[in-house]
């Protein structure tokens, strides 16, 4: 007599299964990307930023004890960047440390990014699934839900969650991932919906195969390349909206290392003139430094996530 | 199906989710705190806090409170703007008028830049011309708007002194009250009534960095759209059949081609268009711009939660709008659409 697994790990051993065939595939694809070099281009940025949210404590070490995000501030004017004994890229408004603000706010626009984009997808990919495999009522009461949601502006509709909470970056990641998971639960229930009506499903189902089985087995594996592109491109658009929302006063506090929050905190000089050792500057460098990274690293993302939308899709590769 | 008959199916669509849109925003404002906070003052005693309550119908059931409440929206009371010392309804009214006439302007911008651009790098397709609209395109879609906004400033305000820093038209105007009182709202239209053309310059001069600004996403994306169904459009037989029977090109290319790539493209016109709203709040602050974003972000830093609800509302309601119109657009347009 043979002792039979749990269900539930079967179906785990069989998507473990059906997923490996297709991170070949997705391998074989990023070799693929090489030959793309605007996506090339894209990897360079953002792994550049990410690099530097890696090794921030080195690239920036922290002077004093406390919470490393608070960027080490002299309480002057601002001062400019590439001087002899001053911070690399200069002093902005309360004399904030431009350099280790770009370099630590590297972890923050990462982190958050990763953290929003990956929840909402997973929340998308559960409720997508059952809404587009299951159909019926439970498919109605999840595509409403979406529709509300999505008859909002991602910003405006982050704002009005963000309202009623403490302005904090982990209420700020909160209502993030309320705006986003609707876009993932669409994309999911879409593919789904076109997946099932395959012949193999419709095979499967006639020998007589268990739905959770054919779900696990045919269809979410079958869905992932639109949700990796997808999740590609959100990561930009993500550290997008999040640097807005704190730019307007959401999430953290004045000197935080935060790029969005740094611009607006350098706002506040960029249309005056100060002077150091007799040359006057406009300080343009509080708001140039953390904007041209924030630029690099949602240009890197929206690069990625083309050349991976026109690598993914076997039709458009080898057409 | 009948065009009409598909425009009233669509419009009935649209109250569910303006329904749903309304119960979101109610259950934020009871998340809120306390909701009779907004009525009392520290003078009252209890049991008048506890009349007002009463009143209010702050004691029912949720249901019934929402009822009550979606009742106050349509008849117009919309709770107290702290930011604008009047209620938010009012706020909304008076700053309605500087946001739009801002995001017609710029969507404007955005519809004739993003198609020109489009349709010609689709004709000119991995032709340098081509190459420079892609790069444009990203820097669209990647740029931080408030980033934007900023470093123009810096540039045509501080180092050129080309443009007004802040607001809708000079001082001056405003002394001299020469400002339209007209229908519209609209500074534009109104000064071109009024026949006040050196106002009709400031206002223009005043809306130029901007609109320039929050149309530089939308270019983006409409720009991406036109070029991928201009390209889509041009591989068809019929285009190949008006080449073959000897039309010159940009006959092919204006009354042939672009036409027809125009329907996909209205679609994201509609979609931008929330962005731009979205943009506008980070725009108008930065030029100090006196319409419903800038209200909106100031209401933030003071915690007033009654003018974002409101804010948030009636922005949902004309981005539901604008996606129907444009929807019916489409329909129009395309009669296969209504088939579906």
């Amino acid at each position: 007599m043979t002792i039979e697994a749990p269900q539930s790990s079967r179906f785990i051993d069989d998507f473990k299964a059906e997923l490996k065939p297709r991170l070949r595939e997705f391998r074989n694809s990023l070799g693929l990307i090489r030959e793309n070099w605007t996506a090339m281009m894209g990897i360079v940025m953002v792994l550049f930023i990410v690099l530097m949210a890696l090794f921030a404590p080195f690239l920036a070490p922290p002077q004093t004890a406390g919470d490393p995000m608070q960027i080490p501030a002299d309480l002057s004017l601002p001062k400019p960047p590439f001087q002899e004994g001053l911070p690399l890229l200069g002093t902005g408004g309360n004399g904030i440390d431009i350099y280790y603000g770009v370099v630590w706010g590297a972890r923050t626009t990462v982190v958050t990014s990763l953290y929003v984009v990956l929840t909402a997808a997973l929340i998308g990919l559960v409720l997508g699934g059952l809404a587009g495999f299951y159909g019926g009522k439970i498919d109605e009461i999840i595509m409403r839900f979406t529709d509300i949601f999505l008859s909002m502006p991602a910003l405006i509709l982050a704002m009005a969650i963000a309202s009623i909470l403490t302005k904090n970056l982990e209420n700020m990641m909160f209502a993030l991932i309320i705006v986003w998971w609707p876009s993932y639960a669409r994309l999911i229930r879409g593919q789904v919906l076109s997946v099932r009506e395959n012949t193999y499903v419709e095979a499967s189902r006639a020998i007589g195969c268990k739905r959770n089985r054919i779900l696990f087995k045919h269809i979410i594996p079958n869905s992932i390349s639109p949700l990796i592109v997808s999740i590609t491109l959100d990561l930009g658009a993500v550290a997008l909206v999040s640097a807005s929302l704190s730019y307007i006063g959401f999430g953290v506090g004045p000197g935080y290392a935060e790029w969005g929050r740094m611009i607006s905190d350098g706002q506040r000089w960029f249309l005056s003139t100060i002077t150091y050792n007799g040359v006057s500057y406009t300080p343009w460098w509080a708001l140039v430094f953390p904007g041209l990274a924030l630029l690099i690293f949602t240009m890197g993302c929206s690069l990625i996530g083309d050349g991976l939308r026109d690598i993914l899709d076997p039709r458009s590769r080898r057409g | 199906m009948r065009l009409s008959r598909y425009i009233i199916r669509r419009l009935l669509l649209v109250i569910p989710v303006l329904l749903g849109v309304s119960i979101f925003i109610f259950t934020l404002t009871r998340l809120t705190g306390d909701p009779v906070a907004a009525y009392v003052n520290e003078k009252m005693t209890f049991a008048q806090i506890e009349q007002v309550r009463e009143q209010y119908h702050l004691n029912d059931p949720l249901p019934q409170q929402y009822l009550y409440w979606l009742q106050g929206i349509i008849q117009g009371d919309w709770g107290w703007s702290k930011t604008a010392a009047m209620p938010v309804l009012d706020a909304i009214q008076y700053y309605f008028p500087a946001t739009f006439e801002l995001a017609v302007i710029s969507i404007l911008i955005a519809v004739i830049v993003g198609i020109a651009l489009g349709t010609r790098s689709a004709i000119h397709k991995n032709k340098p011309f081509d190459h420079a609209t892609r790069v444009v395109s990203l820097i669209g879609v990647s740029i931080p708007v408030f980033w934007l906004g900023l470093l123009l400033l810096q540039f045509f305000y501080f180092e050129l002194n080309l443009f007004p820093v802040k607001g809708r038209v000079s001082d001056s105007f405003i002394i001299a009250r020469t400002l339209p009182a007209g229908p519209t709202g609209f500074y534009t239209i109104d000064s071109l009534l009024a026949g006040n053309f050196a106002l009709f310059g400031d206002v223009l001069w005043h809306l130029a960095l901007p609109a320039i600004t929050l149309s530089f996403g939308s270019i983006a994306v409409i720009l991406r759209m036109q070029r991928n169904s201009m390209l889509e459009v041009l591989s068809l037989d019929y285009i190949k059949t008006a080449r073959a029977k000897g039309l010159d090109e940009s006959t092919v290319i204006n009354k042939h081609a672009r036409r027809n790539a125009l329907i996909p493209t209205t679609t994201v016109v509609g979609l931008s268009f929330g962005a731009l709203l979205g943009g506008a709040v980070l725009t108008e602050s930065i030029f100090s711009w006196p319409g419903l974003g800038r209200w909106s972000a100031a209401s933030i830093t003071r915690m007033d939660s009654a003018s974002i609800l409101g804010f948030c509302l009636i922005v949902a309601f004309i981005y539901v709008m604008v996606n129907l119109i444009v929807d019916i657009l489409y329909a129009y347009l395309d009669p296969r659409v209504r088939l579906g």
